[in-house]
């Protein structure tokens, strides 16, 4: 029951077949829910979480032959959460995180066009 | 559903990477002045030597203020790495003509975020480029008059000599 309530407080951002991504505005957080865990990322984190992501070259390890495993370790300074995907998760990851900021991006278009005018 | 990146910053994440890359710019140029600055004292031109210092410090001045800034509109300020610095250089007026190539550099830098805030609608990041416009104009009108001074005098005889002199005079005030 308790769950169900904390639930309520979590906006759905953006989510894909892979996982989603939910906003706390009382925590003033976002909650991340992918490769099989629900992570907690505060403003900082997040966006470091987006920038360690998206600076991984997808292609360059599409195309690289070696033997070597296509793991990537997605670890972010002064944050709980460590992530180890393969390439596959780390395509879907970037797409959700993608997702997400456009939503967020446009979320702020809303406040700013709307809300502050009739503040 | 509240707009927390708002809350928490007021530029946008495009222009708080546009403000570190200015930053990471006017550090480069502080060490290009220091680099210059020393090429002249080690071949004699001690006045130019010293207009350079000073330069190498306003330059500096201006990385902190871009850094202050980002930090206090809840940004995340970036320390960067500079490299590459050219140590020598082949004559007395080529260190000139690279020091104005650097300050026209920066100029179009801040004119390019400038655009990129008209384009935001960040008036207030707009505002504070304001003064860095006005200062363009002085950095690039004292590198400018460096370099006439290579005209007026001529190299000739004790030309460098004179010019080395006067490079530590050039002032601008104007009040417009």
């Amino acid at each position: 029951m308790i769950a169900t309530t904390e639930l309520t407080l979590w906006t759905d951002v953006f989510s894909t077949k892979a996982g989603a991504v939910y906003q706390c505005d009382a925590e003033r957080c976002w909650y991340v829910d992918f490769a099989g865990k629900v992570a907690r990322f505060d403003h900082r984190n997040f966006l470091k979480l987006r920038k360690a992501v998206y600076a991984i070259d997808i292609e360059e390890k599409l195309l690289n032959t070696t033997t070597d495993p296509d793991v990537e370790i997605i670890f972010i300074c002064a944050c709980d959460h460590c992530y180890v995907l393969s390439l596959a998760q780390i395509i879907n990851l970037k797409e959700l995180l993608e997702g997400t900021f456009v939503m967020l991006e446009l979320n702020h278009i809303i406040h700013d066009r709307l809300f502050s005018n009739s503040l | 559903m509240k707009d927390l990146l708002r809350i928490k910053s007021l530029i946008s994440s495009d222009i708080e990477a546009l403000l570190n890359q200015q930053v990471k710019k006017e550090a480069f140029s502080s060490s290009v002045y220091l680099a210059m600055a020393s090429w002249c004292n080690r071949n004699g031109y001690d006045f130019s030597s010293e207009y350079f210092f000073k330069q190498a410090e306003e330059e500096r001045h201006h990385q902190l203020k871009f850094y202050k800034y980002i930090l206090d509109m809840g940004g995340n300020a970036v320390s960067p790495e500079v490299t590459g610095i050219k140590q020598e250089y082949n004559s007395f007026r080529e260190v000139f003509e690279e020091a104005l190539d650097q300050e026209i550099s920066v100029t179009n830098s801040i004119k390019n975020i400038y655009a990129r805030c008209m384009k935001e609608q960040d008036f207030v990041t707009m505002e504070f480029l304001n003064w860095f416009l006005k200062e363009q104009r002085e950095e690039e009108y004292k590198a400018r008059r460096a370099l006439e001074l290579f005209e007026v005098i001529g190299e000739e005889g004790t030309g460098r000599w004179q010019i080395d002199k006067h490079v530590g005079q050039i002032k601008y005030d104007s009040e417009a």
